[in-house]
């Protein structure tokens, strides 16, 4: 099965590291992920969508319009699946919606007719499930891992059609099936608050400190994650909380893939584990994993 | 004072038709992580309420409660016993904050950034070599003129340039 990659901003140009340990697992499991010339922003459904509801229509029509592999295209961002997904629910959910849409591609020659599928590169990984398990080499013993879903992996259900919007599982199969174990904690489902800080970073920190709260409390030594505005959320803001409340978090912030990658047997410096703020080396030493 | 404007409500109406289901029970509300933590500053049962009652100059000029304090966590939505599309009508009230430029500084410089690259963060120097070192391709990203004529012709291009707050 081959798919097209829609790879959007904040990876590819700000977090490249999660882009190399995404395509290097793929690649490892024999699933061809096809790079597609022109894609622009996805758009954002958490600023472009705010602003202008049929630019964000348009934009992202207009991507998919570019697509033609028959597995359809998957991201490695929550945020430009939930956008993509979404194109396909408002134009196939109402005619003339996608005459609308349609009318404006058609000033730069492109038409979009709703039918090209999108996926979330976890939703593959967990319809692959048997062959993550094979090729793992390196177990993840004792990782005690907090899944953090994030809610656009998750919600609109009608919209993402993929697990629960409250009770989610895929994710946490896929960490056992690499050795680690998966921590249930209180706030699991609750968002990180990254869309928040555009307007109010306050709470937006605020969200996120309870979030982290609620995982150390349970006792658990590292967070996965499977968006990039999560991850940055994650990564970026313990320092400041461990300034101003005297906390001390310390907790490294992997991507699903970057997890998956290290369970394949990919050295930290092969997938650019080193561009991490906060670094997982004092995890390994404390679970005995040798890199 | 506060002035019912028919004209707003019977086009949230018309947008989204689940609007007329809500009966107010603030399950919306009690699910809100927003809401939570702003011990109810921030109210989607209270934004509803308002666009029910057509009362705009609150929702898009006082901004109170600020709909842009919404995470787009989508739990409103999913826990609506009236199946109302919240996050849908909530989107539509800030697009209409949009084109009266009351948006936060922020959501101005990412559409800045999407008129002028076509992506919400342009691709540095560093960023380039960094990608080399990683073995990652080059990415060809959209022809900007194909874009500039998409963005005119939804005005989005008029709204941007205005400006925010």
């Amino acid at each position: 099965m081959a798919y097209d990659l829609f790879l959007g901003c904040v990876i590819p140009a700000r977090l490249p590291y999660l882009e190399a340990s995404s395509r290097k697992i793929f690649e490892k499991l024999g699933i061809e992920l096809r790079d597609v010339e022109g894609f622009s922003c996805c758009p954002d459904p958490t600023g472009i969508e705010l602003l202008d509801h049929k630019t964000w229509l348009a934009l992202g029509a207009r991507n998919l319009s570019l697509c033609n592999n028959n597995g359809g295209v998957i991201s490695f961002c929550s945020g430009c699946v939930e956008t993509l997904k979404g194109i396909n629910h408002f134009i196939n959910k109402d005619i003339a919606v996608k005459k609308e849409i349609n009318r404006y591609l058609q000033k730069i020659g492109k038409v979009y007719e709703g039918k090209t599928k999108v996926k979330h590169f976890a939703e593959v990984l967990y319809e692959n499930l048997d062959k993550v398990r094979e090729n793992v080499v390196k177990p993840l013993t004792d990782f005690k891992v907090a899944v953090h879903y994030g809610c656009h992996y998750l919600r609109p259900s009608e919209i993402i059609n993929w697990d629960d919007p409250f009770e989610p599982t895929t994710i946490d199969e896929i960490i056992k099936a690499i050795g680690a174990i998966s921590l249930e904690y209180d706030m699991k489902i609750e968002c990180c608050g990254n869309p928040v800080e555009k307007s109010d970073k306050e709470l937006s920190l605020l969200m996120i400190g309870n979030k982290l709260k609620s995982i150390s409390d349970v006792g658990a030594n590292c967070v996965a994650v499977v968006c990039p505005a999560c991850y940055q959320q994650y990564e970026f803001n313990q320092r400041e909380l461990n300034k101003r409340n005297s906390t001390d978090y310390d907790l490294p912030i992997f991507y699903l893939s970057e997890l998956i990658a290290l369970a394949f047997g990919y050295k930290p410096e092969e997938i650019g584990l080193n561009f991490h703020r906060i670094k997982a080396n004092k995890l390994f030493e404390s679970v005995n994993f040798s890199v | 004072m506060s002035v019912i404007n028919y004209e707003f409500r019977n086009e949230v109406l018309k947008h989204n038709a689940s609007l007329a289901y809500c009966y107010q029970c603030s399950t919306c509300s009690g699910g809100c992580p927003v809401a939570l933590i702003t011990e109810g500053k921030y109210n989607p049962r209270k934004i509803i309420e308002l666009s029910i009652l057509g009362l705009k100059d609150k929702l898009i000029v006082q901004q109170e409660p600020n709909p842009w304090l919404c995470s787009t966590c989508q739990k409103c939505v999913e826990l609506c016993p009236q199946k109302v599309e919240l996050t849908e009508i909530f989107t539509l009230i800030k697009n209409r904050c949009f084109e009266s430029g009351k948006v936060p500084e922020a959501f101005i410089l990412q559409g800045q950034a999407v008129l002028e690259y076509g992506i919400a963060i342009p691709y540095s120097k560093s960023i380039e070599s960094r990608r080399e070192k990683l073995g990652l391709p080059n990415i060809k990203t959209a022809p900007i003129d194909e874009l500039q004529t998409l963005l005119k012709e939804t005005e989005f291009e008029k709204n941007i340039k205005r400006g925010g707050e």
